[in-house]
């Protein structure tokens, strides 16, 4: 099973805003895929996972089916529970089995309300940013990308886990 | 979208060194340059049974990030100390470490096995934040490997 996130379609640069040169199709597709905040969403190995948040720890899976249903068929929901409460903690994750769907529950539902609470909802998985595929900060952990495939690499004599970022951030 | 340029890093590890070798499980994400977007990590070494090591890279929309951040926010964890939490032992650690805004926090503790552990300790109020937020971090974290890749985690 390899490690790396799989990108089932193919890739189209969708970072060069609106697709630049690319048909009229195409970018359709790239604006449906765009973010709040014009970050470009990826699939998942199913479908398409939004996230819904300021969910009412009231609200039930039935209500959220009721909203969301009307755009598309929800294929997994989770809506998990706040450990010490056992309320609703206040978000929900949505499976919709493609991006037309996930477009629609975007668009129909975000600043919406539902149970009296204004509920914000985008997609939740995104491209990493050009240029950042895989390293970051410039440091070269390699943590994202290639050089990390033997667990020796990591864990031998001593944990040499990644160290936090302090004191290394701008 | 508040203060959607704040400094933002989240690292959990838990894990021991026993008969199995080195056991672990450990998250993070750490937000992109431009704050649209963060990556997340995960690995779980288990080598009971079958030795395997899973890793899982992926990359998260602001609105994820939102939600953490809201979650760290309202478990009011930054306010808490470690200094008289139980310590480490043959049983293994766990650590929390989480850099928001202008706060930074790094906590080291021991696992901890049910809420007796939490109530018997020299904090309990300070351990049960640490206790809950850890298990709905985990549970965010679970539900996005989950979905993202259909595998579960554990």
């Amino acid at each position: 099973m390899g490690d790396d996130m799989e990108v089932d379609d193919a890739p189209l640069s969708p970072q060069q805003e609106g697709g630049a040169a690319s048909g009229g199709a195409n970018s359709a597709k790239v604006a449906a895929m765009q973010t709040h905040t014009k970050a470009t969403a990826v699939r998942s190995i199913e479908g398409w996972i939004i996230m819904v948040t300021n969910v009412h720890e009231e609200a039930d899976e039935e209500a959220i089916q009721d909203k969301f249903g009307e755009f598309g068929e929800i294929k997994n929901l989770h809506l998990n529970l706040d450990r010490r409460s056992g309320y609703v903690k206040g978000y929900a994750l949505i499976e919709y089995p493609t991006l037309e769907e996930a477009r629609a529950a975007i668009d129909g539902a975000h600043e919406t309300k539902l149970l009296d609470q204004t509920i914000q909802v985008d997609f939740a998985f995104v491209r990493p940013p050009p240029g950042k595929t895989s390293g970051r900060d410039g440091n070269g952990r390699g943590g994202g990308g290639g050089g990390r495939n033997g667990p020796g690499n990591r864990n031998r004599g001593g944990r040499s886990r990644s160290r936090s970022p302090v004191g290394r951030d701008d | 979208m508040s203060a959607a340029n704040e400094p933002f890093y989240l690292r959990y590890y838990s894990g021991h060194s026993g008969r199995f070798g080195h056991e672990f499980l450990e998250f993070d994400f750490r937000v992109l340059g431009d704050g649209r977007s963060a990556t997340a990590r995960y690995a779980n070494n288990s080598n009971y049974r079958n030795d395997s090591l899973i890793r899982k890279e992926m990359c998260v929309s602001s609105l994820v990030i939102d939600e953490i951040k809201r979650i760290i926010k309202d478990s009011e964890i930054m306010k808490e100390d470690d200094e008289k939490w139980p310590t480490k032992n043959k049983d293994g650690k766990q650590e929390l470490e989480i850099r928001l805004g202008n706060d930074h926090i790094s906590f080291e503790t021991a696992k901890i096995g049910s809420i007796n552990d939490v109530t018997d300790s020299a904090d309990p109020e300070g351990l049960r934040v640490f206790y809950y937020l850890v298990q709905d971090l985990k549970a965010l974290v679970f539900s996005l490997i989950a979905l993202h890749f259909k595998i579960k985690p554990i």
